[in-house]
């Protein structure tokens, strides 16, 4: 198939992804990896450490080079036009590293001499402001989660178009993580379109509105966060006002006993819609019943037992 | 040309005090030897005698003579010129293997890529910046071997004594060059730096031993330390030989600049920290 008809460098697309390869002598890195993130869209990029999301990002970003496939960033190819992208971008590395011997503020005048462009130096003291880092110190002097701070500024600071953020909240407390997840929210209530990685299934619930999960290398699943939750398996306990025998309800579709306790009490496991098991319910004392709403974390541990 | 400005002066800085450490060091070298030759004048009776009985082939080795080591060109080619492309090779060969792999090494590198710079700005920002610190260490060494010039009987004025530093700094780009090119092919900025500074001391070693033993001439013409012009290039500069070493330092530049266009931006841990033609890579269809 040829790529270029599959990547789309429509105007609503921001990263559009086809067919990513990319090995290491015998380790396949990346297997094929297809993703549209269209723009104004908050996009989750979950998987465990190795999965292969830092070599996609970097591989979007042209900072490594791919086997096979081809990605296009706000409809312009990062190989041939690396500067263009980056001017609209915005960047997080996984892992950073500065000038040890610089101060903060010296580190991100660097970082704007670096970007060329008109900077408003007042909204950068309003993110170090919002982010409570002081800007004198050198670097060699911050904690992980103040050099994390850093890395967030200045993948801010020219209020990008694109945000491609690797593990934004890694080493900030959690009041920080809200701050910087607020920051986010903010910037793509302005427009901006945000992609980030994560391996922390709370963060990215709460964020994403679309999530890919990657697994191996190869995207296992993409969808909606919503969607992926709605989709998942449902935890229901009943307790009945006397002893029944529950056995009928395990042979309803979708539905599965995990547990009973004398006929007390029973905990199934179901699938899809529960509109069968709620009128089977309904023929039986129920006392009470207490249904569990899985998360995205289960959802994710359940690509990865497959 | 703001990008490849803004990368040229924050490596410029950064360089500046090694700018400052080797060229006040050649400098100052230069303010000590200078006024040195009085001494050697004054006393050339007995420094014939002592030169006389140095064995044939440790002068051999210098490529020097008992008579030409007492003229001026003959004094300064043997205590000061014939060993600053070693001593200054030194600086060549760490500067051009961290030129851009030490940032990479210490995982600075995708941060400043991220920016809009460019691969082909920030490489050759970078290594304009490294000739321009060659260029200032050169300017140093030379004012310190110039500022007592005036008041010595060695007969060299300020515009010829700039000459071999002429010679000095194609060498020095020569090394410099040579390990910034293997850095980008190499695994390691360490090993880059080893195997430019071997190449130094074998091109030093072979050269000299080439005057004690013809054999070897023939060897020597390959190493470019026997293109190195001393003291008597203030005679006769041979533009020849000075354009050769520049032009092999231009290539060099230029296959550097293509493997690092085109290669991935390592990160540590990755898997091109290997050698990459040692591997087979397996594609993915």
């Amino acid at each position: 198939m040829n790529t270029n008809q599959v990547v789309k460098s429509s105007q609503d697309v921001a990263i559009g992804v086809h067919g990513l390869t990319k090995s290491y002598g015998k380790v396949h890195a990346l297997r094929g990896i297809n993703l549209e993130v269209k723009r104004g869209e908050i996009f989750g990029f979950l998987g465990p450490n190795g999965a292969g999301k830092t070599t996609t990002i970097r591989c979007m970003l042209d900072m490594i080079r791919p086997d096979g496939g081809k990605s296009l960033l706000l409809g312009l190819d990062p190989q041939k036009e690396p500067v263009a992208v980056q001017v609209r971008s915005g960047y997080l590395p996984g892992e950073m590293q500065f000038f040890d011997n610089l101060t903060v503020e010296r580190q991100l005048r660097f970082f704007r001499d670096m970007r060329g462009s008109r900077i408003d130096w007042s909204y950068v003291r309003q993110l170090t402001e919002r982010l409570d880092l002081d800007m004198k110190p050198q670097i060699k002097n911050l904690s992980k989660g103040n050099k994390q701070k850093v890395g967030i500024i200045q993948a801010l600071m020219h209020r990008p178009e694109l945000l491609i953020l690797d593990e934004p909240t890694s080493g900030l407390d959690p009041l920080m993580q809200q701050e910087v997840l607020g920051l986010l929210r903010q910037a793509n209530a302005a427009g901006a379109t945000v992609f980030f990685s994560s391996h922390i299934m709370s963060e990215v619930e709460n964020l994403a509105g679309r999530v890919a999960i990657i697994r191996a290398g190869e995207i296992v699943e993409v969808a909606g966060t919503e969607s992926l939750t709605r989709r998942a398996l449902n935890r229901l306990t009943v307790r009945f006002k006397t002893p029944v025998e529950p056995a009928d309800l395990g042979k309803l579709p979708g539905v599965e006993i995990l547990s009973r306790t004398d006929g007390s009490s029973v905990t199934l496991q179901v699938q899809g819609d529960m509109e069968m098991l709620v009128q089977a319910l309904g023929c039986l004392p129920v006392l009470d019943l207490e249904t569990e709403r899985p998360g995205l974390e289960e959802i994710f541990l359940t690509y990865y037992k497959k | 040309m703001k990008r490849l400005w803004t990368t040229f002066r924050y490596t410029f800085i950064n360089l500046r005090g090694q700018i400052l450490g080797w060229g006040l060091g050649l400098g100052l070298y230069g303010l000590m030897i200078v006024p040195m030759y009085e001494t050697f004048a004054g006393q050339r009776e007995q420094f014939q005698q002592m030169i006389a009985s140095y064995p044939p082939e440790f002068l051999a080795f210098f490529g020097a003579t008992v008579n030409s080591m007492l003229t001026p060109a003959g004094f300064l080619g043997m205590y000061a010129f014939s060993m600053l492309p070693v001593i200054i090779g030194i600086f060549a060969v760490l500067a051009g293997s961290g030129l851009i792999v030490s940032d990479e090494e210490r995982g600075r590198l995708d941060l400043i890529m991220a920016h809009p710079v460019g691969r082909s700005a920030f490489f050759f920002g970078r290594f304009l910046a490294l000739l321009a610190a060659c260029l200032a260490i050169m300017l140093l060494a030379w004012l310190g071997f110039c500022l007592l010039l005036s008041g010595s009987s060695l007969g060299v004025n300020a515009g010829q004594m700039a000459v071999p530093f002429l010679s000095l700094l194609a060498q020095t780009l020569v090394y410099a060059m040579l390990a910034l090119m293997l850095s980008m092919f190499l695994p390691a900025r360490s090993l880059a730096a080893v195997v430019s500074g071997a190449v130094m001391l074998f091109s030093y070693l072979i050269t000299s031993l080439a005057f004690m033993d013809e054999r070897m001439a023939t060897l020597a013409k390959l190493m470019p330390y026997h293109y190195f012009q001393t003291t008597l290039s203030i005679q006769e500069l041979n533009l020849g030989w000075l354009f050769a070493l520049l032009g092999i330092s231009t290539f060099m530049v230029l296959v550097a600049w293509l493997r690092f266009f085109r290669r991935d931006i390592r990160l540590n841990g990755e898997g091109s920290w290997r050698l990459s033609f040692l591997s087979k890579r397996k594609r993915i269809a």
